[in-house]
């Protein structure tokens, strides 16, 4: 009868509008939720990159400087690979999450890193403080 | 008000006067029983939209946050890497070890500073949001603010962003301490904080080591941004 299926009709709608009133809220509520989230955990993990980086980046600059003008054969080397080094770091997005290959570009920096340090002769101290990779000959 | 509001203020009401009433019209019951069912939609709506909007915003978030941490984090990476390479000139010069233990400590200060500002920055993504304030003030019935409602939603957005904005800039442009601590939009619980050694004088003790090791201060060019 037509009286019954209208009244199945208002509960259906009834049922799918306050569903959809709540889910309306609840979608506004999860949007902000997962902003602050994301951005907490995105917060962390570039800090860690960005510390990483950024102590390679001083340590080399900084030692680029200390062998500016050195002559010798053996510093000649030091200097090629310290460039490459530099070069590396200098082309790393390291603000960049989605970038493809960042783990690889990171692990080729740190082996390069080492090849410096060991061709220097030296143990550098890196404390990192923020969690994760710390550095240790 | 918010639908889910008005589902526990029923909730709440129906709780206390729940009386067994054995005359009690069958056709109350069948309103309970709406009601309940209804209450019950709202809730897994509710429910629904947290995990939809979530999904949307959490790798967008990421990404941001990603950057911020990343730009601010990296001047005092290149800080410490700056004194570890001192550090090790002294080591295979053989350098006092007055001046190793000056270098050990200052590198000791720039971690203190990193975690500092790392907790900061941590701290600015959990700021109460606008529409909290908004739901509290319909609640006293002040029927002025309906209008303003629709300014307030783009003021939420945008003071997010001036926020972020301006610890951003502040930040950039002067990582000092003495100026992270002065930011409004931190709001950093963290009243009592231990006393923290400022930048700047880290940078100054570092140019004066870098003399004293009779190096050029050429070599600290990179860390003129900070």
């Amino acid at each position: 009868m037509a009286g019954e299926q209208d009244l199945l009709d208002a509960v259906v709608m009834a049922d799918e509008r306050f569903h959809r009133e709540g889910y309306r809220e609840g979608y506004e509520e999860g949007s902000s939720l997962g902003m602050i989230e994301g951005r907490q955990h995105g917060t962390l993990h570039g800090a860690k990159v960005g510390s990483e980086i950024g102590c390679y980046r001083g340590f080399a600059l900084a030692w680029r400087g200390l062998l500016h003008g050195r002559a010798t054969e053996r510093d000649s080397k030091k200097m090629k690979v310290l460039e490459a080094l530099i070069g590396m770091i200098q082309k790393f997005p390291y603000d960049d999450p989605t970038y493809d290959r960042l783990h690889e570009d990171l692990d080729r920096i740190r082996g390069k890193f080492k090849q410096f340090c060991s061709l220097l002769n030296v143990q550098p101290d890196f404390k990192i403080s923020t969690e994760g990779s710390g550095l240790s000959f | 008000m918010s639908w889910v509001q008005a589902v526990s203020l029923v909730q709440g009401a129906e709780e206390e006067g729940d009386v067994f009433d054995e005359e009690a019209d069958e056709s109350l019951l069948v309103q309970r029983e709406w009601r309940s069912h209804m209450q019950r939609r709202v809730k897994e709506g509710y429910r629904d939209g947290i995990d939809a909007g979530k999904a949307v915003t959490l790798q967008q978030g990421f990404n941001q946050g990603y950057k911020e941490g990343a730009e601010v984090i990296i001047n005092y990476g290149q800080l410490r890497g700056t004194l570890s390479a001192l550090l090790s000139w002294c080591h295979l010069h053989d350098n006092s070890s007055a001046l190793i233990s000056k270098i050990n400590n200052l590198l000791d200060a720039v971690g203190q500073c990193e975690e500092y500002v790392l907790r900061h920055l941590k701290s600015i993504t959990s700021q109460p949001h606008v529409v909290d304030l908004l739901d509290s003030i319909q609640d006293m019935d002040l029927c002025h603010v309906a209008p303003a409602e629709e300014k307030i939603d783009e003021a939420k957005d945008e003071r997010f962003c001036e926020n972020n904005a301006e610890f951003n800039k502040n930040c950039s442009k002067n990582l000092s301490l003495v100026d992270c601590s002065s930011l409004e939009c931190c709001r950093a619980q963290e009243h009592a904080h231990p006393e923290n050694p400022s930048l700047t004088w880290i940078l100054e003790q570092t140019a004066s080591l870098v003399k004293q090791l009779g190096v050029s201060v050429d070599i600290l060019q990179h860390l003129k941004q900070l």
